[in-house]
């Protein structure tokens, strides 16, 4: 973990300014892609569940530190959709289209759930319509974890080749 | 989940650790104590986010250059060069003259209201929070701001300033769903708050007594009344008037003024002193 936890800080501190700089200028479909958020959930489906808790800790901290939301807010979000997720994901078809897919437009969907009660709960004016005005980008999520996914998978074959014995 | 296990066991407590982290730095930077420490880790990343944005920007208008320059290619073929120089030259003086027309916009609101002394703000940045409208200015506590401040354009309002660092600060923008802004529409008169519809929601001004005639296309500006913004800022005009006679009150939905997807420029309103109602209530409770 410890390894993966030190990989996951430059490149969750370079999306979060990836995100704020630039992915925002250009919405897809009138939304933002939490790119944060898909990688460190495919991070977490192509290793484990800490993993995955690991790196939605370090890239929601960074996603917070350049938003009005309290920080901490978003790490715990992501961390408990991931963990749910994870812990589904046994349960969903093993393709490699369909899994991700599917855990990606469910995680989203639970994050921004939790997102908008804690929100509220300290004192934010987030509302079921915010909610629902959201949902697309679960579906935007669940078709664009497929190149992230894939992407971590070959970064996940570079950093840590599988072992042959003989 | 077998938490006989050992490792499992330390697996389940990092996990149980991280979360409980969060819930404290949650807890934490609500009540306003996290901030000296967040601004130690926010302000470099502020710096390379203020690098990232201009280079974003030079490499947005390097590719949206080259389309004049493809087909003078294809009709001029030996006055290639020189036409590279003066498509240069012409894209500079194009965004000279936008730069122009903004920091004319600018000076002409700053005419306006000359009593108010503004401070002017690159933005530099916006929310990445996608339930949350805010957005990213480079100027902080060192150049004066303070939270609070009431945030315009050359079009008109666009926020309050909710956190700063020393040098860059966030601003919530009108449009947010936790905005509320009291208003006075132009030709009505009529008062009422006006509350940001959030993201994909329209701003809207509720309660407004059924007296008042509001018509479409009436100016909407700030009334001034609670103190937190000043008089007769612009912010958007009247679309829409939802009127049931059957209801004590009726509703105006208010297009803002301001695009704030595409802001660069904006002002801060430095010398504003807003009104803390709180003493108000301060006083009743003293015995």
């Amino acid at each position: 973990m410890r390894t993966s936890f030190y990989l996951a800080v430059p490149i969750m501190m370079l999306l979060s300014i990836t995100q704020s700089a630039i992915i925002a200028r250009y919405p897809l479909l009138g939304f933002v892609p939490q790119l944060s958020f898909l990688v460190a959930l495919s991070w977490g489906l192509l290793h484990d569940v800490e993993e995955g808790v690991t790196w939605a800790f370090v890239g929601g901290f960074f996603i917070d530190l350049f938003s009005v939301t309290p920080t901490g807010v978003t790490p715990f979000v992501w961390m408990i959709a991931i963990l749910v997720v994870i812990q589904l994901s046994q349960i969903f078809p093993t393709s490699r289209y369909i899994m991700p897919t599917i855990s990606g437009a469910l995680g989203t969907l639970l994050y921004i759930a939790m997102q908008v009660l804690l929100l509220r709960l300290f004192g934010y004016q987030s509302s079921l319509e915010t909610v629902i005005a959201l949902l697309p980008l679960s579906i935007l999520h669940g078709i664009l974890i497929l190149p992230v996914y894939w992407l971590m998978y070959t970064l996940l074959q570079r950093i840590r080749p599988r072992r042959v014995s003989f | 989940m077998n938490l006989n296990n050992a490792p499992q066991r330390i697996r389940w407590g990092v996990i149980a650790l991280l979360i409980g982290i969060a819930i404290f730095l949650s807890i934490l930077d609500n009540s306003g104590n996290l901030d000296n420490a967040l601004a130690f880790l926010r302000n470099p990343l502020i710096a390379i986010l203020d690098w990232t944005s201009a280079r974003t920007d030079t490499l947005a208008d390097a590719l949206s250059g080259p389309r004049d320059l493809q087909e003078a290619k294809t009709e001029i073929e030996r006055l290639q060069e020189r036409l590279d120089a003066l498509e240069r030259e012409n894209e500079e003086l194009r965004e000279s003259q936008g730069e122009a027309q903004l920091l004319f916009d600018l000076f002409n609101r700053a005419r306006q209201a000359p009593e108010l002394t503004r401070v002017t703000a690159n933005v530099i940045g916006q929310d990445t929070n996608p339930a949350i409208r805010s957005i990213i200015i480079d100027k902080g506590s060192e150049d004066g701001i303070l939270v609070g401040m009431p945030v315009e354009s050359a079009r008109g309002l666009v926020g309050r300033v909710f956190r700063t660092a020393a040098k860059s600060s966030q601003v919530v923008l009108i449009t947010d769903s936790a905005s509320a802004i009291p208003t006075r529409l132009g030709t009505s008169r009529a008062t009422g708050i006006l509350r940001g519809g959030g993201l994909g929601g329209s701003m809207a001004i509720d309660w407004l007594d059924l007296k008042y005639q509001v018509e479409i296309g009436e100016v909407v500006s700030t009334s001034g009344l609670g103190g937190k913004f000043p008089q007769g800022i612009v912010i958007g005009r009247v679309i829409e008037v939802e009127r049931r006679e059957a209801e004590l009150f009726q509703r105006a939905i208010v297009q803002p003024a301001v695009d704030t997807e595409s802001l660069e420029i904006v002002f801060v309103i430095t010398d504003f002193q807003p009104i803390e109602t709180d003493i108000f209530s301060d006083t009743t409770e003293t015995p």
